[in-house]
C-alpha cells in the first residue's frame, strides 16, 4: 500500500475541446459547450439545448477495431485513451501489454445501440436487429474496445455507478497499481449523448432550457452532455525512471451510499460526508489543506444546495476560504464521464495552479453562499484538489488529487 | 495486506432453486433450467429455450411492501441478497450500526426497463415516460435499490464486465477489506431474462441452436456444443474480514485466498492471445493466494457451450491444472448462462460442493471436445476432498477472472 500513485498524461474527449490543450484553455477562458441537440430530433420536448461534442471524428483513434461496430461512447474513449498516452510520452507499441489496463465508468455505455434496438421494435421491423448489438450495446465493451484498440492484457473494468462511475474507476486503477497488479492504468468514463437520458431528466423538469447556473439563485437545473477522460496512472518510481512529466498524485479516496434515496441526495449530505472525510482521512490532510473543490455542481435547486450543506458539514469555517467550482455550467453533465473530466481538472488545476470558473453565476443564492469562483478563472497554488461526485443510487465518490513535490 | 477476507453467507435465486443446497441438489440430479421462455415470445428465436424463474415474486423473501419502484433485476437482487444477509446473521441492528458495502456484478442491469422507457417515449410522446422508471435506466440502479432496501450504507459499486461480473466483483470486494477499506460487505451479481438480451444473443449467432439446421447443444466441453443457453439469476455473498467474522462469532464457510483477471485483447479472433490472457488471470490467481497449481483440488469452470469460449478456457486450463485428476465442474451445463450472475453463482455452488465433498457432474455431456477429451471424466458425480479450489470467469468478449479459495472448515 505504500505505492504512491501519479497521473503523467491527461485525454479529453469534450463540447469544448478535444486533447488536454485545447480544453484547458476553454475551460479556464470560461467557454460554454451548450448549443442546439442535434442528434436526435427534440421538437416534442420543452427544452432543447444540450452539451453534445459536435464534429468529432473517430477516424484518427480507431485504427485497429472496426469503427463501424462500436458506439460512440467508445469512440470517444478510444480517442481520450490515445490522446492520454500522447499526453504521457508512451507509444502505444511500447507498452508493456500484459501489465496494462482498463478501468472506466459510464452511466448508460452505449445507451443509443439500445435506442436502435427500440426504433426497429416501434417500426414492427424486430428482425433488423443488428447482428452487433450484442458486442456493441453492453458498456463493458467501452473498456474492451480501449483494450483491444490498443492490445491491453492487464485488468479490464468497467464500473458504471452512473454520474460518479469516472471517481470509481480511477480509483480503482490505483488499487490495482498499489496492489502491484499493473504497471499503468488507462482510467476514466465515457458517456454519448442519448434520447433516453434526455427523456428522463426532461421528464423530471430537471433540464435547464438555456444555460446551466450551478449554484446561482435562479438556477433552472441541469443540461445533458456526453464525452470522455481518460488518465494515464503509473506508479510513482515508475513514472520518474521514465522521465513522465507528473500532473499529480492520487493522495486518496472515498466511497459511500446514502442508502436513502435513488434520484436525490441525503437530506443533510450524509453520504457525502463519509465520502469526502474518507477521502481526507486516506489522503492524511485536513478540510483546511485543500485548495480547491471540484464540485458535483449540476445545477439543479437540489444538487447545489445539498452539495453546499455537506461540504460546510465537513470544512466548517473552511468552507467559506476554499474556491468550489463547477465545470458544468460550460460542459454540461457528461454523466459518466463527468467525474472523470474533474479528475483531470484538478490534476490540471494542481499543475499549473490555475482554477477553472462557475460560469453563468449572475445571482447569489442565500442558500448556496461558498465562493463558487464565479465567471473568472483564478490563478492561485493548489496543492490539494478535491473533486467530488455523487450519482443516481445515492452513490458519492470523493477524490484527492496533490500537487507532485517529490 | 494481511487481512484475511472470508465467505460467512451466501444466498441464490436461480431456475433450479432458491437456496445454495437445493441448486446443489437439483444440479447432482442433472436436472436443467432450461424450458420454454413465458416471459416473452421467443416467435423471433425459433421458441428458443432459456432458463428463466418461473413465477418469480419477491415477497416470500421481503414481505410486503410496495415493489412497485424495483424493476426484476432490482427485486431478484434485493431478495437474493436478503437471504445472504439472513444466512450470515447481519440483521437490520447491526447494519445501522456498521457501514456494510454492496458489491453488484451485472452484464446488462435492467435493460428491460431501459427499452420499455425508451419505446414508451417514441410511442406516446418524450413527455410520458415514467420517471420512476427512469431511476432504473442507469445500470447500477439494482445497488442503489437494494442498498435503500437493507440500508447498506458503505461502498457501494456495480461492476459490469459482461460474463465475468460477479466474479469481478468478487475479487473488487476483497480488495476492499484486504486494504482495510470495508469490514464487510454483499458481493454478488444478478441478470435478468428478457426479450432484448436474448434477442441480440441470437441475433449474433451466439445461442445454442441459432445456426439453422443444428439442433441445440449448450454443454460445456460436448464434442456438439453450438453456443450456450441463456438464463436468470442472483447469487451473492458476505464477504468479511477474517478477525471481523471471528469477533463477533460467526462461523465462515471458506476464505478468498486471491485472484487474477486479465483481458484477452483478440476478443477471441487469436487463439495464442485468449489462452494467454485467460491463462496468466489463473496463474496471478495462483500466485496470489500463494498456491502451485498442484494444490488445486476442483475448477469450476465458466464454459457455456460456446464453440471459441469453451475451447479458449480448456486450453487455459490445461496449461495450469491436471485435468486428468482434477475434478472440474460446469454449472452452466444445468443452469444455463446467467451472465453476470453466473460467476458468484458459481462461487456459491463451489462452497456447497466444499461442504458436500462433491463434484457435480456435467451429466448433459455425450462426448468431450477431442482437444480436451479428459473433460469426459467430470460426466458423473464425483466425490473429492476440498481444500483448495479454483473459480474461473470468462466473458464473451474476453474478460477473465479467477478466483481461489479454500476450505475452512476445519478452524
Amino acid at each position: 500500500m505504500d505505492t504512491r500513485v501519479v497521473i503523467t498524461g491527461i485525454g479529453l474527449v469534450t463540447s469544448i475541446g478535444i486533447g488536454r490543450e485545447m480544453f484547458w484553455e476553454n475551460v479556464l477562458s470560461g467557454k460554454s459547450g451548450i448549443s442546439e441537440v442535434e442528434s436526435f430530433d427534440t421538437s416534442a420536448y420543452s427544452v432543447h439545448k444540450g452539451g453534445e461534442v459536435k464534429g468529432f471524428s473517430h477516424g484518427p483513434f480507431v485504427k485497429n477495431i472496426d469503427s463501424g461496430h462500436i458506439g460512440r461512447a467508445s469512440q470517444f474513449a478510444i480517442a481520450a485513451a490515445r490522446l492520454a498516452l500522447e499526453d504521457a510520452g508512451v507509444a502505444p507499441d511500447d507498452i508493456n501489454r500484459e501489465a496494462t489496463g482498463v478501468s472506466m465508468g459510464t452511466t448508460s455505455g452505449e445507451p443509443n445501440q439500445i435506442e436502435l434496438f427500440d426504433d426497429c421494435c416501434v417500426a414492427d421491423e424486430t428482425n433488423q436487429v443488428s447482428p452487433y448489438f450484442i458486442s456493441s450495446y453492453p458498456c463493458h465493451y467501452i473498456a474492451g474496445h480501449v483494450a483491444a484498440e490498443l492490445s491491453l492484457m492487464g485488468s479490464n473494468m468497467m464500473i458504471p455507478t452512473a454520474c460518479a462511475a469516472g471517481s470509481f474507476a480511477i480509483s480503482h486503477a490505483c488499487d490495482i497499481l498499489r496492489n502491484g497488479r499493473a504497471q499503468m492504468m488507462l482510467a476514466g468514463g465515457a458517456d454519448s449523448f442519448s434520447r433516453i437520458t434526455y427523456s428522463g431528466f426532461a421528464r423530471l423538469l430537471a433540464i435547464a432550457p438555456d444555460k446551466c447556473q450551478p449554484f446561482d439563485k435562479n438556477r433552472k437545473g441541469m443540461m445533458p452532455g456526453e464525452g470522455s477522460s481518460m488518465v494515464v496512472l503509473e506508479p510513482l518510481d515508475l513514472a520518474l525512471e521514465r522521465g513522465a512529466t507528473i500532473y499529480a498524485e492520487v493522495a486518496g479516496y472515498g466511497l459511500s451510499c446514502d442508502a436513502f434515496h435513488m434520484t436525490g441526495g441525503h437530506p443533510k449530505g450524509d453520504g457525502a460526508v463519509r465520502a469526502m472525510e474518507q477521502a481526507l482521512a486516506e489522503s492524511g490532510t485536513s478540510p483546511d489543506d485543500i485548495d480547491y473543490i471540484s464540485a458535483h455542481g449540476t445545477g439543479t435547486k437540489s444538487n447545489d444546495f445539498h452539495e453546499t450543506v455537506s461540504v460546510k458539514r465537513v470544512f466548517n469555517k473552511a468552507a467559506y476560504d476554499t474556491p468550489i467550482s463547477s465545470i458544468k455550467s460550460m460542459l454540461g453533465h457528461t454523466m459518466g464521464a463527468a467525474s472523470a473530466i474533474e479528475a483531470a481538472v484538478c490534476s490540471l488545476a494542481v499543475y499549473y495552479g490555475q482554477i477553472p470558473p462557475t460560469i453563468n453565476y449572475e445571482e447569489p443564492d442565500p442558500d448556496c453562499d461558498l465562493d463558487y469562483v464565479p465567471n473568472e478563472s483564478r490563478q492561485q497554488k493548489v496543492r490539494l484538489a478535491m473533486s467530488n461526485a455523487y450519482a443516481f443510487g445515492g452513490t458519492n465518490a470523493s477524490l484527492i488529487l496533490k500537487a507532485y513535490e517529490g | 495486506m494481511n487481512r484475511r477476507v472470508v465467505v460467512t453467507g451466501a444466498g441464490i435465486i436461480s431456475p433450479l432453486g432458491d437456496s445454495p443446497q437445493a441448486v446443489f441438489s437439483s444440479i447432482c440430479e442433472g436436472r436443467s433450467a432450461l424450458g420454454d421462455v413465458t416471459l416473452f415470445s421467443t416467435d423471433l428465436m425459433d421458441g428458443a429455450q432459456a432458463g428463466e424463474i418461473k413465477d418469480f415474486l419477491p415477497q416470500p423473501y421481503l414481505g410486503k411492501k410496495n415493489f412497485r419502484p424495483l424493476d426484476r433485476t432490482g427485486r431478484l437482487t434485493a431478495a437474493a441478497v436478503q437471504m445472504t444477509l439472513d444466512n450470515s446473521g447481519w440483521t437490520v441492528e447491526m447494519r445501522e450500526e456498521n457501514l456494510v458495502g454492496l458489491i453488484l456484478g451485472t452484464m446488462f442491469g435492467g435493460l428491460h426497463t431501459i427499452a420499455e422507457f425508451d419505446r414508451l417515449g417514441l410511442t406516446a410522446g418524450p413527455k410520458f415516460v415514467k420517471p420512476l422508471d427512469f431511476a432504473n435506466t442507469v445500470i447500477n440502479a439494482a445497488s442503489g435499490q437494494t442498498a435503500i432496501w437493507h440500508t447498506l450504507r458503505g461502498v457501494n459499486s456495480t461492476i459490469s464486465t459482461g460474463g465475468s461480473a460477479s466474479l469481478q466483483a468478487l475479487a473488487y470486494g476483497m480488495d476492499l477489506i484486504r486494504s482495510g477499506r470495508s469490514d464487510v460487505l454483499v458481493s454478488g451479481g444478478t441478470d435478468e431474462l428478457c426479450f432484448e438480451s436474448m434477442y441480440g444473443f441470437y441475433r449474433a449467432g451466439m445461442l445454442a441452436g441459432s445456426i439453422s439446421g443444428q439442433s441445440a447443444c449448450s454443454t460445456p466441453f460436448d464434442i456438439q456444443r453450438n453456443g450456450f443457453a441463456t438464463s436468470e439469476g442472483a447469487a451473492f455473498t458476505l464477504l468479511e474480514d477474517h478477525q471481523f467474522a471471528v469477533d463477533r462469532g460467526v462461523s465462515t464457510q471458506a476464505e478468498i485466498l486471491g485472484y487474477g483477471s486479465g483481458y484477452d485483447y483478440s476478443q477471441g479472433k487469436d487463439e495464442n492471445i485468449a489462452v494467454k490472457a485467460r491463462a496468466q488471470a489463473i496463474q496471478v490467481a495462483l500466485n496470489d493466494a500463494r498456491l502451485t497449481a498442484d494444490q488445486i483440488d476442483i475448477v469450476s469452470a465458466s464454459a457455456n457451450g460456446s464453440k471459441l469460449n469453451d475451447r479458449y478456457e480448456a486450453m487455459a486450463l490445461l496449461r495450469c491444472i491436471d485435468l486428468e485428476n482434477v475434478p472440474v465442474m460446469a454449472v452452466k451445463s444445468s443452469l444455463g448462462d446467467s451472465l453476470g450472475a453466473s460467476g458468484a453463482m458459481q462461487v456459491v455452488l463451489l462452497i456447497e460442493a466444499m461442504k458436500q465433498s462433491l463434484s457435480p457432474g456435467i451429466q448433459t455431456m455425450s462426448k468431450a471436445d477431442p482437444d480436451f477429451s479428459m473433460l469426459e471424466n467430470n460426466i458423473q458425480n464425483r466425490p473429492v476432498e476440498i481444500r483448495y479450489a479454483l473459480a474461473n470467469a470468462v466473458s464473451a468478449d474476453g474478460n477473465c477472472c479467477a478466483v481461489v479459495l479454500k476450505n475452512i472448515s476445519d478452524e
